[in-house]
């Protein structure tokens, strides 16, 4: 038995269960407060940019460009290492990957709020409502089930992002499997890996699969032309 | 004598270099029901939509009431309370049931309770004859179904006066007659009505006063028996001529 060393290795991978469940728990903590983060720079950021002028305008505008410019990984090592934001590795990589997103969830959501039809606006304000009110309750409730699909493709890359917080130490998914085929048994690092890769992948397909639901439960009975 | 609801006086608009409105003068009175007829591009839509202001005018001035609407200071939101409209291609509150679309005005405009809204919002659904679709959305609708929503809509508000743009325009012909009926309902209710309409069956049957609008300016205003069969002006008489020749070829 023990002339089959792969057979060892997943013995390994098997016994170190407990560990690489510990790292989950961080990556989907880190995912979740990330895309939480994301969420509320990234809607006001959307929406900014579709509704708002002058200087405000400009500043989300000339940030998100910065943001999605730049490297996670160096956004991630400014964070840490030199603006130091946080002693603790984890809300430092949230901050870093909740920037980043937002970045990028700014253009989901302006994106789908431009796609409502402009008759939408008008017809709420021709009842009188003011355009606050008209965008908040018309415009934004269609556009969120509009940036359900480019949500979802977001929270995707969030989740296996996470695994960059390994630079700054943070004992998420990917660090914990790194420290074991490092700490234990070298030759177990292609079993760690994939292991490792298909843990990402289960929690990639049940939440892309969870927001297939709240796409499909969402939806606008017949269709969207009104 | 007292003010009429609704006074343009001397309104001028125009998009860039292009005049849509050249010095527009009109009234009407309560209880009126006004049909706007004139070529695509005479600038029919632009007059609508500058009296609950979705379109700001350069120069002149709109009274509702006898107060000055188109003044910088005045509440838009207020003005819109009390000028309904109805528009070509619908614009249904695509979220929202039939109930949900006349609701919501009643509810975040008016402050109204849930129950009271709702209770409402069947009242004008009845008004319409869709009692019977309240739950469902505007995609399962048809045109004509979803036309009397928008009605319902602007009705619901219990507005002074109604605009029409174009009501039957993005209709299939079969269910022009269904929009129309509700329309000369309410004309018969006494509901005032300014419409940018080319339905001539309604426009007979139904309207104080015909409007020609043509290049901006209004050609000839009066009522339709004068100014279907007794036009004064050349221009309406050529319109009004290839409107019928359209008709019978269509």
């Amino acid at each position: 038995m023990h002339a089959f060393p792969l057979q060892s290795d997943w013995a390994f991978v098997l016994g170190s269960l407990d560990l690489l469940f510990e790292g989950l728990v961080v990556t989907v903590a880190l995912t979740a407060a990330s895309i939480a983060l994301g969420f509320l720079l990234g809607f006001p950021a959307g929406a900014v940019e579709v509704y708002g002028r002058g200087p405000l305008a400009s500043i989300v505008e000339t940030a998100g460009v910065v943001l999605r410019g730049t490297p996670l990984l160096v956004i991630i090592i400014i964070l840490f290492f030199v603006v130091s934001v946080s002693s603790s590795a984890f809300v430092t990589a949230a901050v870093a990957l909740g920037l980043r997103s937002g970045a990028y969830q700014s253009q989901i959501f302006r994106g789908a709020l431009q796609s409502v039809d402009e008759g939408q606006l008008e017809a709420a304000r021709s009842v009188g409502m003011g355009r606050l009110q008209a965008i908040r309750h018309v415009v934004v409730p269609q556009a969120l089930r509009r940036s359900v699909p480019g949500f979802q493709n977001e929270f995707t890359i969030v989740l296996k992002d996470t695994s960059i917080a390994i630079v700054i130490g943070l004992g998420e998914l990917l660090t914990v499997g790194q420290n074991l085929y490092q700490g234990g048994q070298s030759t177990a690092a292609l079993e760690i890996f994939l292991t490792v890769s298909l843990i990402y992948f289960v929690l990639t397909f049940t939440t892309n699969r969870t927001l297939d639901y709240v796409d499909d439960h969402f939806t606008i009975p017949g269709g969207e032309q009104a | 004598m007292s003010d009429p609801l609704l006074r343009l006086d001397d309104v001028y608009k125009s998009y860039g270099d292009e005049r849509v409105l050249s010095g527009v003068s009109f009234e009407m009175e309560t209880g009126d029901v006004d049909v706007v007829i004139g070529p695509s591009g005479s600038g029919k839509s632009t007059m609508l939509r500058c009296v609950n202001r979705l379109t700001e005018i350069d120069s002149g001035a709109i009274y509702l009431d006898g107060d000055c609407v188109t003044d910088a200071d005045t509440d838009v939101n207020e003005l819109r309370k009390q000028v309904g409209m109805v528009f070509q291609d619908f614009n249904l509150f695509a979220h929202l049931t039939a109930l949900g679309n006349v609701t919501l005005g009643l509810r975040k405009v008016r402050g109204m309770e849930k129950s009271a809204a709702r209770e409402k919002g069947y009242e004008h659904l009845e008004q319409v004859g869709l009692l019977d679709q309240a739950d469902s959305y505007p995609a399962e609708l048809s045109g004509g179904q979803k036309q009397r929503v928008g009605i319902a809509r602007a009705l619901a508000m219990d507005p002074k006066l109604l605009l029409f743009d174009e009501p039957t325009s993005a209709l299939d012909p079969e269910l022009v007659g269904e929009v129309v009926d509700v329309m000369r309902d309410l004309a018969a209710e006494g509901i005032t009505m300014l419409v940018v309409s080319h339905e001539m069956g309604f426009a007979r049957s139904a309207a104080s006063d015909i409007v020609f609008l043509d290049g901006g300016e209004i050609v000839e205003h009066g009522p339709p028996e004068q100014l279907f069969e007794n036009p004064r002006a050349d221009r309406t008489r050529e319109f009004l001529g290839r409107l019928r020749t359209e008709h019978e070829e269509g």
